[in-house]
């Protein structure tokens, strides 16, 4: 189970590494579980954009003899993933404490968050220089070749999509951590400037510089320890292995069709049981088609789903409460888990809801290419 | 529309080498199925013994964006149109679509290949343009 979460500042904060705020989060985790750097003896690392993280970060932290050392990399699945990894090392006894972490620090002063994420590296060769002399570029058009397929497919429109970032800067404007909380209208949104027909900037997630660290640790060893212990009910992961290779479903169906229902199976709770969701949303599309393939809706459906007054603080489905990585920080899968720890353990202050025994949550990696799902519980859900 | 520099390694000496020759070239398995030029492994059977064979150059729509630019010139910013193109043998690619209106897009419209240098000492780029 999760004993232990621990973030740094987040944001525009400048002039620091990535395993700096590697090293700043499990030390951070660490005193939030109520335990000391030397319990720890198993350690996950994950790097973004900027890399900069490796399983040098066990030096970095100090700790000797460590049972368990590895780098994972699924993109936005890894956080996700990290935990699961770290959830059956513990139920096997190959370690008892073990962190998990990403960082990240792509923002530069005087630099636009674009910037960060829209050049690649070198000189032009290879399949990779073709992919850019072509002028795809970044992540961006992809999505949007995602989002159009979609849209063409079952009519989805770029007024629903704004219905999903009108609600995420809903819920950011009540959680203190969130970068951007000043609401915003649909009007804002179909006003915003198009970065990739049919993504708007407000359709586009925000980038961050911090890092997020989670400690898990077995049931036993969770006993007495000072934060209320967020179990680790459920995982499952999809990867359709087609990137930039023809694929019928781009677009349409992702990953999540086949984990979320697998993860669910193994939590033994149905989707109806599910009191707080916490998705990806590297963009406002990728919430809407994840909606779908967890069957929140019918396939096709989410869009009118997401424009029927469901989502945001005042709506019924609790829904990226803390304004996800549209609104909140981009961490890439850390976004959703760290939340929904926060939920699970009713600590989210203005922003918590009221009933948060069962918490779903995705990741999302590539364009599309990598899921994988969490159901934590509250101990009341676990039992 | 514009096309950016690209130089070849090893593995696609062969793909460019067509390109310069306004060829499109495809892998093939033994059984004959169809991948996209950079596969290594058949998409259809996972053989690992892909020859080359040149494309008809037809493709059909799959979708579509455009890509806008942030430089706001008197002509405002620059505006690239990136499609998803399939081609008649089945494999999927990734590029511009030269000369259409956006506006007038609609998936399955026809598409035919078409290729394009940055400059002459840079390899010729596939795109696509409306057929």
């Amino acid at each position: 189970m999760i004993v232990g979460l621990g973030m740094t500042a987040l944001g525009k904060v400048y002039d620091r590494t990535p395993a700096d705020f590697a090293a700043d989060a499990v030390r951070r985790a660490v005193a939030d579980a109520g335990l000391q750097l030397a319990d720890v003896d198993g350690l996950l690392t994950s790097s973004g954009v900027t890399g900069g993280i490796s399983v040098d970060l066990q030096r970095d932290l100090g700790v000797a003899d460590l049972r368990l050392l590895s780098h994972l990399q699924s993109y936005g699945a890894t956080a996700a993933t990290m935990v699961q990894v770290a959830a059956l090392a513990v139920a096997s006894g190959a370690a008892s404490v073990v962190a998990c972490v990403f960082a990240d620090s792509p923002l530069r002063p005087g630099t636009s968050a674009g910037a960060a994420y829209g050049t690649r590296a070198g000189s032009p060769v290879g399949w990779w220089g073709l992919l850019g002399a072509s002028g795809v570029v970044g992540t961006n058009p992809l999505y949007a070749l995602a989002a159009r397929r979609h849209m063409a497919r079952f009519g989805t429109t770029t007024e629903q999509f704004g219905h999903i970032a009108v609600a995420q800067r809903g819920w950011a404007a009540l959680n203190p951590d969130a970068q951007q909380r000043q609401p915003i209208t649909l009007a804002d949104h179909q006003s915003s400037r198009w970065i990739a027909e049919p993504l708007r900037l407000l359709d586009c997630c925000l980038v961050s510089n911090g890092g997020i660290a989670v400690i898990v640790t077995t049931a036993e060893r969770a006993g007495g320890l000072p934060q209320p212990p967020v179990h680790v009910l459920g995982w499952a992961q999809s990867h359709p292995g087609h990137y930039l290779r023809r694929h019928p479903d781009f677009g349409l169906v992702t990953g999540a069709a086949m984990a979320g229902p697998a993860a669910l199976g193994m939590a033994g709770v149905a989707l109806t049981d599910v009191d707080v969701v916490q998705l990806y949303d590297c963009y406002t599309f990728t919430v809407l088609v994840t909606l779908e393939d967890y069957g929140f809706c019918g396939k096709g459906e989410g869009g009118p789903f997401v424009a029927s007054g469901v989502l945001g603080p005042d709506g019924k489905l609790r829904l990226n409460t803390g304004g996800g990585q549209l609104s909140g920080y981009y961490l890439w899968g850390m976004t959703p888990v760290a939340e929904a720890i926060i939920q699970a353990r009713g600590q989210g202050g203005e922003r918590q809801a009221d009933r948060h025994d069962i918490v779903l949550v995705s990741g999302n990696g590539g364009v599309l290419d990598h899921h994988a799902t969490l159901v934590l519980g509250s101990a009341a859900g676990a039992s | 529309m514009t096309v950016g520099p690209v130089a070849r390694d090893a593995a696609t000496a062969r793909f460019f080498d067509g390109t310069a020759a306004g060829q499109f070239l495809l892998r093939r398995c033994p059984a004959g199925h169809f991948s996209e030029p950079p596969a290594v492994a058949c998409t259809t059977c996972a053989s690992a013994e892909l020859g080359w064979a040149p494309a008809a150059g037809g493709a059909t729509l799959v979708s579509w964006t455009v890509v806008w630019g942030r430089s706001s010139s008197d002509a405002g910013p620059e505006r690239t149109v990136l499609v998803i193109g399939e081609l008649d043998e089945g494999p999927w690619w990734w590029s511009q679509l030269a000369g259409a209106d956006p506006a007038s897009l609609a998936v399955g419209q026809r598409l035919r290949i078409e290729f394009r240098r940055g400059t002459d000492d840079h390899e010729a780029v596939p795109v696509f343009a409306l057929a």
